[in-house]
């Protein structure tokens, strides 16, 4: 087993493995960014005809999902073993960042004119549902590393996504901007997330057979990430 | 069927019109729209680090050139640099974001103006990247034995789309009274001039040719909404019942529906997306990032390829910086132009030698298009 000491901080001096899965996860986004644009929810929001109901929604869904998210890095965590005891440790951090994350989509959806009782009692549309199921049976299995696929598809929206999307919505709706704090905070913050990504890369044994995980893994999120909009503007 | 030939640019043409403007001239050059100074210019200028341009209207709005006189020298420019006479071209293809004229197309005011002929012609409208769909035009017409000397020109006279009176009396104001961003940014960073290849069925007598080894052209229109366009306002662009035409020119003018846009919250995604389609080619094998010799990107602002190289580090797509060559800096951005211009202009600075492998991107934001072009530089006996 090696030492925690020689696991931590590894040397991000891109080793061809690490460059193709970046690359390969990089093709797996644009892929992924391609199908959202083309959801009627996002396009609609792109075009500036949203309506508030249908904002409303999208924060009702985004709550039910983050909710999840926190508890799947940490079940995820649970099951990574010993041997990348550093990894474990990153995967607990970043659950614990996020853990909290929904009350801040309920203090938004609020803003927005909603119920706080509303949103913490709505249903997971299918695509939610989809979308949970698929995260938790990921992180049950033992050394979950295919999973870091999820999180660079969830990541990414934060990072590339949602700030644009929450200034688009409280521009158009004519929401205060307390309305899309979360969307605005994400955007901000998410691109520490993105090198912290690149560390946990590093830290997985990544061979060809991995790689092909985690950008399925990738492929599948995103797919069901879609499904999740979708189901909240139906064409 | 005649079996597949090869097919050489034997020849590369450019024209810039008049004497570089420099940044300082450029605002008194295109005109203030209401007489005043424009907000965002330094940032513009900042961002895309264009430091001289020409343009082929003076600053009193005479032209000195149409659009199809740019393309006209470049292509005399490339039959001079073929050795090839005008009158032994057969396929003539050209690429424009906006002709002279709205009917006919380009390629026919460019045949006029050369005089050459009769000739098969091609009309390619797009933005940047009608360019390659005109190269791919000629390519495939030499390819097959249907033409043994093809031209394929690009021209732009976009600095016409930037004079004050494109926008005094259009909806097209922002804060403060001044022109809307989406607007005013291009008027700093595009300009005009005319570059060509020379295509032909043998290298030529002299010196390096390149043998075009082939040319990818992949539009994602069906993934976004038009990103840089004219005709029609930014909130309704995607519906094309209520561009330009059926509200007619002088309506769509004053509703500001006329005048050149970008969206740059939408260009973001389409850079990515772009990124994406090179990676896929490296993934798949078509683009080897090691084989490339001479790397030509079209790119719109300095900027933006610092921010493509430090994705391309990350996921082994990156082309060693030294082997990138390009002259925005000091040419502007002609659009559809440049890449034949930056072409034209490496074997001035580089001694190009035979067994090279050379490649050119060129991004179009317009509907989001990305072109590639990987030629292999061959002596005179088509040897590498």
């Amino acid at each position: 087993m090696a030492s925690v000491e020689t696991l931590s901080r590894p040397d991000l001096n891109q080793s061809a493995p690490l460059q193709t899965v970046m690359r390969k996860l990089a093709i797996a986004w644009t892929e992924f960014e391609a199908r959202l644009e083309t959801t009627p929810l996002v396009r609609k929001l792109n075009r500036g005809q949203l309506t508030l109901e249908e904002y409303q929604a999208f924060l009702c869904n985004l709550r039910q999902q983050v909710v999840e998210g926190a508890c799947w890095i940490s079940r995820a965590a649970s099951n990574i073993s010993e041997d990348y005891f550093e990894l474990r440790s990153t995967l607990m951090q970043h659950a614990h960042t996020e853990h909290r994350d929904y009350h801040m989509l309920e203090a938004d959806y609020v803003a927005a004119g909603g119920t706080l009782e509303t949103i913490q009692s709505a249903k997971k549309n299918i695509g939610s549902e989809a979308l949970s199921a698929w995260m938790y049976h990921q992180a049950s299995k033992p050394n979950p590393f295919a999973l870091i696929g999820a999180m660079w598809i969830i990541e990414g929206l934060g990072s590339q996504k949602a700030r644009d999307w929450g200034k688009a919505a409280i521009k158009q709706l004519n929401l205060p901007e307390d309305a899309a704090r979360f969307l605005i905070y994400h955007g901000e913050n998410d691109v520490e997330h993105m090198e912290e990504f690149q560390q946990m890369l590093a830290m997985m044994p990544l061979d060809d057979a991995l790689i092909e995980d985690i950008v399925t893994c990738a492929r599948v999120t995103g797919r069901l990430y879609a499904l999740q909009l979708e189901e909240i503007v139906h064409a | 069927m005649r079996p597949i030939q090869p097919v050489y640019i034997s020849g590369t043409g450019a024209f810039l019109p008049g004497a570089p403007i420099s940044n300082d001239q450029m605002e008194d050059h295109i005109g203030r729209v209401h007489g005043r100074a424009a907000t965002v210019g330094r940032r513009a200028l900042r961002w895309n680090g264009i430091e001289t341009r020409h343009y082929a209207v003076a600053a009193d709005g005479t032209p000195s050139h149409s659009n199809a006189e740019l393309a006209a020298e470049a292509v005399r420019r490339a039959a001079d640099s073929a050795a090839v006479a005008l009158n032994q071209l057969q396929h003539l293809a050209a690429a424009t974001t906006q002709g002279d004229l709205l009917v006919p197309g380009h390629a026919a005011q460019l045949h006029a103006e050369l005089g050459c002929g009769p000739l098969e012609i091609a009309s390619f409208q797009s933005v940047c990247g009608s360019a390659l769909m005109a190269a791919k035009s000629g390519f495939q017409a030499v390819r097959t034995g249907e033409a043994r000397q093809a031209c394929a020109a690009a021209s732009e006279l976009s600095s016409r789309w930037f004079r004050p009176s494109f926008f005094e009396g259009a909806d097209l104001t922002g804060r403060k009274g001044h022109v809307v961003l989406e607007a005013e940014y291009l008027r700093w960073t595009l300009s005009d001039g005319g570059g060509a290849i020379w295509m032909a069925d043998t290298p030529a007598r002299n010196g390096v040719s390149l043998r075009i080894d082939w040319i990818d052209i992949i539009s994602l229109a069906h993934q976004f909404d038009p990103c840089m366009w004219a005709g029609a306002r930014k909130a309704d662009r995607h519906d094309l019942k209520q561009s330009w035409s059926f509200s007619g020119p002088k309506a769509a003018f004053e509703a500001g529906a006329i005048a050149l846009q970008q969206d740059f919250t939408l260009l973001k995604a389409i850079i990515r997306a772009w990124v994406g389609v090179y990676l896929q080619k490296v993934d798949e094998g078509r683009i080897d990032p090691a084989s490339i010799d001479h790397l030509l990107v079209h790119y719109s602002a300095q900027s933006l390829r610092e921010e493509i190289i430090s994705l391309l580090e990350n996921t082994g797509g990156m082309i060693d910086e030294a082997r990138w060559f390009n002259n925005l800096k000091t040419v502007g951005n002609t659009g559809s132009a440049s890449i034949w211009i930056m072409l034209d202009a490496l074997f001035g600075a580089r001694d190009v030698k035979p067994g090279e492998r050379l490649l050119a991107i060129v991004p179009e934001s317009g509907r989001g298009l990305v072109g590639f072009m990987q030629m292999t530089a061959v002596g005179p006996d088509g040897d590498v």
